[in-house]
């Protein structure tokens, strides 16, 4: 199978693979604004900082989008819904998490409702350190997401593929609240 | 203050009238303030007094005739907690009812919307009760999940 570029013939893979790289330029982001990263959003989406110079675009639907932005901490309920968001994207997809509180709880690190390492239950792509990171962070993050994709790297996506099986056991053990072996109370 | 000549005991506190009731007192207190002016049900909170061993209720409303805020408190004992429901007064009361049902697992008899509210699948003791070790909960729940390493050899 493959494609008619002029008379060139390209094979398929091959051709998946430069749309992926052209489709750098145009990364269309999905924000799932949960904790205080959001309100970091507007100046970068807006005049002062405008995000359109490199080709990022707000999109309204999962389903249009390329990059899912978490902005901060998430509930156990919160993020069974952006499992269903992550899932409703088409790949190539990539996540951005934003904060401490991605990462590893950051100021909620004993709280008994949120989740202290996203990485866990979907992959992350790009990481910002920051409680809250600042709009130059925020475009920094998409610049770094532009080179990983550039080289290869970002390939959270095929991971989630791959270890399937392995973030649906972890996704359900959070959300049932399951503790190993035993039914104390606390 | 106005609330305070009512019913009739209390004290004034950082300019709010605290007034401590015993639960059978509760209902013809709250009825009273609403018959007086104070129609606005602000919110209800409670305080787990663990050493106490007591559970503390307050019932915050204000007046805007006299610009008067009321904290009506009371007590009742920590195990098997039950209050009778305040929802036939104002109903916005039922909502935070199912709250701290929820949070501190106080019955509120004769609210039979006490269903789960704001956690999904929590099946533990109620979170906010002092005796419940956080952090000990997060060490076996989420630190014990395990992160997912690649495998280096076969790479993806
Ligand atoms: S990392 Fe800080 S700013 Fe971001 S969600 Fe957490 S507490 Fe809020």
């Amino acid at each position: 199978m493959g494609l008619y570029i002029g008379d060139k013939m390209m094979k398929y893979e091959e051709w998946s693979k430069l749309a992926i790289k052209v489709s750098k330029a145009s990364l269309w982001m999905l924000h799932f604004c949960t904790g205080c990263g959001a309100i970091e959003m507007p100046p970068v989406m807006t005049s002062r900082y405008d995000m359109e110079r490199f080709g990022i675009a707000p999109m309204a639907t999962p389903r249009q989008a390329d990059v899912l932005l978490i902005t901060g901490y998430l509930t156990v309920k919160t993020l069974r819904r952006v499992i269903q968001v992550y899932e409703q994207m088409q790949s190539p997809k990539y996540v951005i998490a934003f904060g401490s509180c991605t990462i590893n709880g950051g100021m909620y690190w004993d709280s008994y409702n949120t989740i202290k390492h996203l990485e866990k239950y979907i992959p992350v792509d790009v990481y910002i350190t920051g409680c809250m990171p600042r709009p130059e962070g925020i475009i920094n993050a998409f610049i770094k997401l532009m080179e990983l994709i550039d080289e290869g790297k970002a390939r959270g996506w095929e991971k989630y593929q791959k270890y399937y099986d392995k973030y649906k056991e972890n996704q359900r053990r959070v959300f049932n609240f399951e503790i190993e072996g035993e039914n104390e109370e606390y | 203050m106005k609330s305070i000549e009512l019913i009739g005991k209390g004290k004034e506190m950082h300019g709010r009238a605290y007034i401590e009731v015993m639960p059978d007192e509760l209902e013809n207190a709250i009825k009273k303030l609403k018959e007086n002016g104070f129609n606005h049900f602000v919110m209800l909170s409670c305080i787990d007094w663990l050493e106490e061993e007591k559970f503390e209720l307050v019932y915050h409303l204000w007046s805007y005739e006299v610009k008067e805020h009321v904290m009506l408190s009371v007590r009742m004992n920590r195990n098997n907690a039950s209050m009778p429901s305040m929802s036939h007064l104002f109903p916005q009361i039922e909502t935070y009812e199912r709250e701290i049902h929820e949070m501190y697992g106080i019955e509120f008899d004769g609210n039979n919307r006490l269903t789960p509210f704001l956690l999904e699948n929590w099946h533990h003791a109620p979170p906010m009760r002092k005796d419940f070790d956080s952090e000990k909960f997060v060490g076996k729940l989420y630190e014990s999940i395990p992160f997912i390493e690649e495998d280096e050899n076969e790479g993806i």
